[in-house]
């Protein structure tokens, strides 16, 4: 059998048929072709047809006005986009994300880090302060928000004690309009600061010894050791923490719901909370898919540009 | 029982890297062979080839006259013992061994009669409950081994089996693989790039360099006569001093170091238009006393360095623009700073093409 | 030493206040089950003068939350079993089998990872019904699972990678086909990435409430984080029985993590880090 295959190849003249069964000899070894065929298929389609393709539908359907049943026949042009930009609830939406981003940045992180930087050693009080800490990240959201509203009842919780102290009127702070946002930013950082703390955490478990100890034998104090050494050799765990509180912030929804579902009067919404009340509870596939797009762009210039220039260098 | 043969074997890999350049060669039964070059000279890759874990370029190889270039691994009856073991690290050592047999489909009870005594006879009967992880990087070693030989398969391949052991482990191992070797006479592929092991294990030697054949023949033949420049450079420790040399004839041929006449009893390729030269001489065929030398050649130097190893002394010497290092006894009495006689045994002279690397001498009476 | 000092139990004080900050919620969570609403009232954080069992007692009244925990746990046990199953394949083609332009293909699940779920949700929606899975578990399992596949892709296939090559030309040599290769040496090595995917993936699932919320409209098919948005629905601001219901509902997830800690950590890290 095999001297027949062989000697196929050598002859010049052969059919296409005969080339086509000896490339698939070669390449087939071990049925690698057929593995190939098996494994394969069940991932490309599950991941187009449920995550790649609905981007694209989003696209299309924006352009339409349309409840979802039938055939999108209206067409409207960029007047879902228009109608967007001219909301001002829309306009809270991409505030409050931004709000997030921000204060991950500048209270969240750091918070994370310092911690990091008191707790990563390992030892029994360490393990068990780490534990606590990254407790919260592991509850669901919207469990999470119920505890956080009784927290921030007027009636019962942290605040019914706060205004009794103080003796005024009680405050309904997650039913105030210009509180209720701050409130959820607390919880945000509740909720999330341990993930980046282990992130940070097993970052500098993993900076060698002997760099700390040279450091101090060239007179280095507590402090200039962490920042000419330990930060900068953590900073690929730094750059992707950011990258994920980032992306996150962009899709905060579970959280809202909870504790205000986007209340008072829409001031408390974020892009995807936006996108919830507005697209989907009330079949506005157009609306809704132009948020969606929207949303989408911004995680994806977001992403592409970090990672072109901040995580290239890392990689 | 089982012959392999290479046929104009070439291997080129995406990019046009050209790693394995007509490989012809032909391994009769029971032979041990050792593929012996530097590292990218195409030796493990002929190998793998021949396992069926490459695919071949271009040529034919063929097990027992039947070509198997489409064939499997396991339908071409080979066994392989890895560079760094490649023992399943979730198997016991029992299990390890018995992979093949259980994927080829055969009983626990035959599976066990075939696995006690190969366990037996490489001594890992009280080991064959363990994982890898437990065992000395010599009992890996042998596992590996008996995973090759409990297939009782036709050839036998080792891929640089010893290159990460410690020193002491390796020579005792060497002498454990050609002990069994001895027992049981199975063709046997060995690739390496330590010439210690291909000298003391093969029947025969190919040596490789950038996918070319270089020589093939008894570790005799290529220390003694190397076809070229690179194998007599490659094999000996330490290596053949080369010296450049203008070739030239009046009653003999004679060539010139240094001002100094050396003449040449031997045949020199008269072919040969090309009078520049190398000639390569081994530190050991340079000697400080004229003993046991009939008719030595001499020649005048200084004696530059000396390094005393134990029961040699290592110098360097100058002859003309070339530094030559000369291995003698311990024993004897020379100096640094001190000109000296060195007494050249003629008949392990070796002269090499400038143009083509080839050696262009036979010297009369060669040591076989 | 006297300043080394000053600074360590300036540590310690700021640490046991971050503690506070996550604990007290927590605290006053399972203990507000057991409060009546006028202690709830007065005494919102500290120990209950009268343990009241009934609030506690009335989660598990109509046997509903059984329901809701079996429902998640159905949900997640598939996601988790179907994520590790096509994720390992799938990742197997990328290290070991390498055809021709699997580059492409990798980097297309990779981006995909970046997207981000929520934008295309209406369509996704439009999609499962017009698939017929709306009000189906399936129909929250199959598009968790294949928003999943980029990360575990990733993972997967790097673990693999890192497995030493001789091992599979040892396996060829021994008579595997890239199947049985799978099978019998990559699976079983791949233990440590399993959990951490899998730890993943499951609280992931057993958290999710976006996709069930729109997925699912019977409450015979509902997961405990739709149950638990309902039962506040229902009793309004009775916080006592509110806090019993969301202590009983966390607490398999807390002892869950209180077990698989380092898995956990990991799982939910480790794909950060690696990534």
């Amino acid at each position: 059998m095999s001297n027949e295959v062989t000697t196929i190849g050598k002859r010049s003249s052969t059919s296409s048929n005969q080339n086509v069964s000896r490339w698939f000899k070669k390449n087939n070894h071990g049925n690698r072709l057929l593995t190939l065929v098996l494994f394969l298929p069940p991932a490309l389609l599950l991941f187009t047809i449920f995550v790649i393709l609905p981007i694209g539908e989003a696209g299309y359907y924006s352009l339409f006005r349309w409840n979802g049943y039938g055939e999108p026949s209206q067409w409207v042009e960029f007047s879902n986009y228009v109608r967007l930009f001219k909301h001002g609830a829309f306009d809270t939406a991409v505030w409050n994300t931004f709000k997030i981003i921000l204060i991950s940045l500048v209270i969240q992180l750091p918070l994370a880090l310092i911690i990091a930087l008191s707790i990563y050693k390992k030892s029994w009080a360490n393990s068990l302060f780490r534990l606590i800490f990254f407790l919260p990240y592991i509850l669901a959201e919207v469990a999470a928000g119920l505890i956080w509203r009784f927290v921030f009842d007027g009636d019962y919780g942290v605040m019914a004690r706060f205004t009794e102290a103080l003796n005024t009127d009680t405050w309904y702070i997650l039913a105030d309009k210009n509180w209720a946002f701050v409130a959820i930013l607390v919880v945000l950082v509740w909720k999330y600061f341990g993930f980046h703390m282990m992130i940070y955490i097993a970052a500098l478990q993993g900076v060698p010894k002997d760099l700390i100890e040279a450091s101090k034998l060239d007179g280095a104090s507590r402090f200039q050791a962490i920042w000419y050494v330990k930060i900068p050799l953590i900073m690929s765990g730094i750059t992707i923490s950011i990258f994920f509180s980032i992306l996150g912030a962009l899709q905060t929804f579970d959280l809202i719901m909870p504790l205000t579902g986007g209340g008072p009067s829409n001031s408390t919404h974020t892009l995807v909370s936006y996108l919830y009340t507005f697209g989907i509870t009330r079949m506005n596939v157009g609306f809704g898919s132009a948020v969606g797009v929207v949303l989408f762009i911004c995680c994806v210039i977001f992403a592409f540009t970090y990672q072109s220039t901040i995580m290239k260098d890392k990689k | 029982m089982a012959s392999v043969e290479f046929k104009h074997i070439e291997k080129i890999y995406p990019g046009n890297v050209h790693t394995v350049k007509d490989f012809n060669l032909k391994i009769n039964d029971g032979e041990f062979i050792v593929f012996l070059g530097p590292s990218g000279c195409g030796k493990s890759t002929t190998l793998r080839m021949l396992a069926g874990l490459e695919d071949i370029s271009g040529g034919e190889i063929l097990i027992n006259n039947k070509v198997v270039n489409d064939l499997e691994p396991i339908e071409r009856d080979i066994a392989m013992v890895f560079q760094s073991y490649a023992l399943y690290p979730h198997m016991s050592v029992y299990q390890n061994i018995a992979f093949a047999l259980k994927l080829a489909g055969l009983s626990k009870s035959e599976i066990e009669e075939k696995v006690r005594p190969v366990a037996d006879m490489l001594q890992l009967t009280p080991l064959l409950d363990r994982k890898p992880r437990a065992l000395s990087g010599g009992q890996r070693q042998r596992v590996a081994m008996g995973r090759a030989m409990v297939r009782t398969p036709e050839v036998f391949l080792f891929d640089e089996p010893l290159s990460n052991l410690d020193a002491k482990l390796r020579n005792s191992m060497r002498t454990e693989i050609k002990t069994l070797h001895k027992k049981i006479k199975k063709t046997t592929i060995y690739v390496t790039h330590d010439q210690v092991e291909a000298m003391t294990l093969a029947d025969r030697i190919v040596i490789l360099r950038d996918g070319k054949v270089e020589q093939v023949g008894t570790p005799r033949e290529i220390y003694h006569s190397p076809a070229n420049k690179f194998v007599a450079g490659f094999i000996g420790s330490p290596a053949m001093n080369f010296i450049p040399v203008e070739l030239a004839k009046d009653e003999g041929w004679h060539v010139d170091i240094a001002g100094q006449k050396l003449n040449l009893l031997g045949d020199v390729d008269d072919n040969q238009t090309d009078t520049k030269a190398t000639l390569g001489i081994r530190p050991c065929d340079i000697h400080i006393t004229p003993d046991l030398l009939t008719n030595p050649l001499v020649i005048k130097g200084t004696v530059e360095n000396l390094e005393l190893l134990g029961s040699t002394i290592q110098l360097t010497s100058r002859l003309g623009d070339s530094q030559i290092t000369v291995e003698a006894p311990s024993s004897h009495m020379v100096n640094e700073d001190e000109v000296t006689n060195f007494y050249i045994d003629e008949s392990r002279l070796h002269l090499f093409s400038d143009q083509t690397g080839l050696s262009m001498y036979k010297p009369n009476a060669v040591l076989e | 030493m006297f300043a080394m000092r000053k600074i360590r139990w300036g540590k310690y004080i700021f640490l046991m206040l971050v503690a506070g900050f996550v604990l007290v919620p927590m605290f006053a969570t399972v203990l507000g089950g057991f409060k009546s609403l006028g202690e709830l009232r007065t005494n919102p954080f500290g120990l209950p003068d009268v343990w009241e069992f009934e609030y506690y007692a009335q989660v598990f009244a109509d046997g509903s939350i059984w329901l809701l925990m079996k429902n998640s746990l159905i949900i997640a046990f598939f996601s988790v079993l179907l994520t590790l199953i096509i994720g390992t394949m799938t990742a197997f083609t990328f290290s070991h089998i390498k055809f021709a332009g699997y580059k492409y293909i990798y980097n297309y699940f990779l981006i995909g990872m970046m997207f981000p779920a929520a934008a295309a949700i209406l369509p996704l929606f439009l999609k499962i019904r017009d698939l017929g899975l709306l009000d189906s578990l399936s129909g929250v399992v199959i598009p968790q699972v294949a928003f999943g596949l980029g990360f575990s892709i990733l993972l997967f296939r790097s673990f693999f990678e890192q497995l030493p090559s001789e091992l599979f030309d040892a396996a060829r040599v021994d008579g595997c086909s890239y199947i049985k290769f799978y099978w019998h040496v990559i699976l079983p090595l791949s233990t440590p990435i399993l959990a951490t995917v899998g730890v993943f993936v499951l609280v992931a699932s057993w958290n999710n409430y976006l996709l069930p919320l729109l997925v699912l409209n019977t409450e015979q098919q509902y997961p405990w984080t739709l149950g638990i948005m309902q039962y506040r629905g229902e009793y309004g601001i009775e916080w006592n029985r509110i806090l019993a219901y969301v202590t009983v509902t966390i607490t398999p997830a807390i002892v869950f993590f209180l077990f698989a800690q380092k898995y956990i950590v990991e799982g939910l890290t480790g794909g950060a880090v690696k990534g």
